[in-house]
């Protein structure tokens, strides 16, 4: 803890992005808002504090306070980080928060993931595509347990948007199928049940708006709370995508 | 992310185009992979002149006597043009774009700097460098092919035409004299980031197609920095012997003994 033990607890200086896109005389600005710090305080603490005694109409979005709803993703120092999973006492005395970018801003903190996830998931058919009907009296085909893994291991995406916001690529061309894109073609394309074939994928996911578009530059995996393994995401579809394109050839 | 239309044929070429955009990764990685073990190869046998000019002049002989040297210029400077092409590519084209990926790079490094001493460890505020280390290999790309291009340029003319020295071919007077004359400046700039460019590029490279799971990445990581600071320690030293600042610290190795 920051706050020294039985002292006088550390004076916070919050800089927070206000602006609302609704009203036409509002101006994007920083506000300042000053409050102790209490332990074990997280910025979801501390936002709702602010709007209880400081300021009422400062807008930002919580749900579940414990890193699973996705909502709480914002600007922290100039890193994307949920708000609810992010203490005061591992950051300095001025906080400065932003909304993240990419996505629409709804009004100071608050932005809209929902539209851009929606349609990454629109655009790349995050669905299973299955052959055959349906039928619920089938007992479920077997899967190998290494496998299940790797599957759930990218359905843990809380599609936050953190990573999309730390994404230079994502931040410049608004056609990239961004880090939580690709890492939810990578979990269609390994599961078996999906019946697109490595072809189909092939043309989804190489070129510059698919895994091609990736600088490597890392931060989606660095700032991902989930700490979901997203450099192998992309190295998962680069070597899937090398066979693909030598398979193609031979055909 | 609407489903735009990105090139001329529409959709009906969506699998050929694809293939195309493979090979540009694959072509633009390779001639990166090459380039970068290259440099590492030409610093040492640059290195020769630490034994002084004796060796230097006999490498250099080897080299073009069995025409090694000459295919190689060719070959090298054509790489170099290859990759200049295909890895300036994901270079975003307006100014604002680029100004918006470095604020954002500036940004996720800063933020893990200026943590409170007793942070915990899981705390999310770490810092996170790789996006603004990108910018410094397209900042160090452009220099490079501005200074490489006359770096290859100059010792083309060396090695396939008699204009500089008494025959074609690289001499150690040649170089030192240009060295000493003020090239040394070029030379040191070029060295710095040629170095920075090949770690931090392979490193990336190896990221990219998965080595993080037979090495993590901080293995990964310190390799680079290893192989950086050596290659840059190495042309440093070439450098001063080159400018004539320092005498050839190996010049023992072939020296006659004196009895």
């Amino acid at each position: 803890m920051t706050s020294n033990e039985g002292g006088a607890p550390r004076r916070l200086r919050f800089e927070i992005f206000r602006y609302n896109p609704e009203d036409p005389g509002s101006n994007p600005q920083m506000q300042t808002y000053e409050l102790d710090e209490a332990p074990y305080m997280s910025l979801f603490i501390a936002l709702n504090q602010i709007r209880e005694t400081l300021d009422p109409s400062l807008q930002f979005d919580f749900a579940c306070r414990s890193a699973i709803c996705g909502s709480c993703g914002m600007m922290v120092n100039g890193r994307p980080a949920l708000g609810c999973r992010t203490l005061t006492s591992d950051l300095p005395d001025v906080i400065r928060l932003h909304p993240l970018p990419v996505f629409k801003l709804i009004g100071d903190l608050s932005v809209d993931t929902g539209t851009w996830f929606r349609e990454m998931v629109e655009k790349s058919e995050a669905w299973i595509h299955a052959e055959e009907a349906f039928d619920p009296e089938a007992q479920e085909a077997r899967m190998d347990d290494e496998l299940a893994q790797a599957i759930y291991e990218g359905e843990r995406c809380i599609e936050c948007g953190c990573c999309v916001a730390s994404c230079g690529v994502a931040n410049v061309n608004e056609d990239f199928t961004g880090p939580a894109g690709l890492n939810r073609i990578a979990r269609f394309m390994m599961d078996p049940r999906d019946k697109r074939s490595d072809a189909d994928w092939f043309e989804v996911v190489s070129n510059a708006d698919g895994v091609f578009g990736c600088l490597g530059m890392m931060a989606c995996h660095d700032v991902c709370p989930k700490e979901l393994p997203l450099l192998e995401v992309y190295a998962y579809l680069r070597r899937k995508t090398l066979a693909a394109a030598f398979a193609g050839k031979e055909e | 992310m609407p489903g735009r239309t990105k090139n001329l044929d529409g959709f009906a070429n969506a699998a050929s185009e694809a293939r195309r955009q493979i090979y540009y990764e694959l072509a633009s990685g390779a001639s990166g992979l090459v380039l970068a073990l290259f440099m590492w190869g030409h610093m040492i046998l640059v290195g020769s002149i630490l034994t002084g000019e004796r060796g230097f002049n006999w490498l250099a002989g080897m080299l073009e006597v069995y025409y090694i040297a000459q295919p190689t210029v060719v070959v090298i400077f054509t790489l170099f043009l290859v990759h200049a092409a295909l890895a300036s590519r994901k270079i975003p084209a307006q100014l604002a774009d680029r100004r918006r990926m470095i604020e954002l790079g500036k940004g996720l490094a800063n933020a893990g700097r200026f943590r409170p001493a007793n942070a915990s460890e899981i705390s999310p505020m770490q810092a996170h460098i790789e996006s603004r280390l990108w910018i410094w290999q397209v900042r160090t790309g452009m220099v490079i092919l501005v200074l490489g291009s006359f770096h290859v340029v100059l010792l083309g003319l060396d090695v396939l035409t008699p204009l500089f020295g008494e025959h074609p071919g690289i001499e150690a007077l040649t170089s030192v004299a240009r060295v000493k004359a003020g090239l040394w400046l070029p030379y040191a700039i070029l060295l710095l980031c040629v170095e920075f460019h090949a770690g931090v590029g392979l490193y990336r490279l190896a990221i990219k197609w998965g080595a993080g799971r037979l090495l993590s990445r901080n293995v990964l990581h310190a390799i680079e920095r290893v192989l950086l600071w050596f290659f840059l320690g190495l042309g440093v030293v070439v450098l001063l012997v080159l400018a004539d600042v320092l005498p050839p610290p190996l010049a023992f190795l072939l020296t006659e003994p004196a009895i």
